[in-house]
């Protein structure tokens, strides 16, 4: 018993710094790639060099709200469920 | 220096390979024997050793160890042990050493009459440390001639790989967005620092220089 609890709590460690780090990574790929439209907006006229800001926290508002940042979850839920079909498929198949 | 250099990144390359190769599984096609438990204690080889039973106590210093004894098709013998991983490393998740060792009983054959056996194991023979591969599952195959792909290895290895460039990307996006901007404000500051450094310096290179010069004169 000991050695699961070990297994999930050490696993558990693992994957939420992965989490982590991943979700931070996807925010800073998002606000670099905002801040390339913006720049690209800015130089053909489209938008006010004022209003860079603005346009860079509407975008990562949206993206708080995405379906790309809910399917961040998966590097937890992924290896969590094939540990199981592992388990599954060595002792009982 | 060159040497040095090559010699730690080829044993680096060899610790990798050696640590993949003994954890990744593989496949012999083997005639089992015999299966047999015999009472191991465990000294300067217990590494090579997995864990005991799931359940039992873990404590122990000795115990009795499942094995199973098998002819390669080339006539020279392979002994496994059948042991539980557990919760433990390797990631195997085995816990049915019991029945493995029922299904490899069930396998025996003889040299007349062979029933050839996929046996899944992870690990190495060696004879110098009395280490066995541990065998993780057993399979009835056809012949010994039968092609195995390993399919689970290609499949780790990529994850692997991909595991490797996805970090290699979050480490390069930190560096260019978080390390680099905060260098260039330190380079900022120290290039202030050094300025005030320097014409600090000047100035009392006035005053050395006039005492030095004062000096001079008292001499003459």
């Amino acid at each position: 018993m000991l050695g699961l609890l070990r297994l999930a709590g050490f696993g558990a460690l693992a994957l939420i710094l992965l989490y982590v780090m991943v979700s931070v990574y996807s925010r800073s790929v998002r606000r670099e790639k905002l801040e390339d439209r913006a720049a690209e907006k800015i130089s053909e006229g489209t938008l006010a060099a004022e209003d860079r800001d603005d346009y860079i926290e509407t975008g990562m508002a949206a993206y708080e709200h995405s379906l790309r940042k809910k399917l961040i979850w998966g590097v937890i839920v992924v290896p969590t469920l094939t540990v199981l079909v592992l388990i599954y498929i060595t002792n009982f198949m | 220096m060159r040497y040095v250099k090559w010699t730690f990144l080829a044993l680096i390359a060899l610790l990798v390979f050696g640590f993949l190769h003994y954890t990744l599984p593989q496949r012999d096609i083997v005639r089992i024997v015999n299966t047999e438990v015999r009472r191991v204690d465990f000294g300067e080889n217990s590494i090579f050793w997995a864990a005991p039973d799931v359940g039992t106590a873990s404590t122990t210093t000795n115990r009795d160890v499942r094995f199973i004894e098998a002819i390669r098709p080339n006539g020279k013998p392979i002994v496994y042990r059948n042991e539980d991983t557990g919760w433990g490393w390797p990631p195997y998740f085995k816990l049915d050493s019991s029945n493995l060792q029922a299904e490899a009983r069930d396998l025996v054959s003889t040299k007349e009459a062979p029933q050839w056996v996929a046996v899944r194991h992870y690990g190495w023979r060696n004879e110098f440390l009395t280490i066995y591969p541990n065998a993780v599952g057993v399979k009835p195959v056809d012949g010994p001639e039968v092609r195995l792909i390993p399919v689970l290895n290609i499949f780790i290895l990529t994850l692997l790989v991909a595991l490797l460039a996805f970090l290699w990307r979050v480490w390069a996006q930190f560096r260019e967005r978080t390390i680099d901007p905060l260098l260039e404000d330190a380079e900022e500051t120290w290039d202030a620092v050094d300025e005030r450094a320097d014409a600090a310096r000047d100035k009392a290179r006035g005053l050395w220089g006039r005492l030095m010069g004062w000096l001079g004169k008292r001499r003459r």
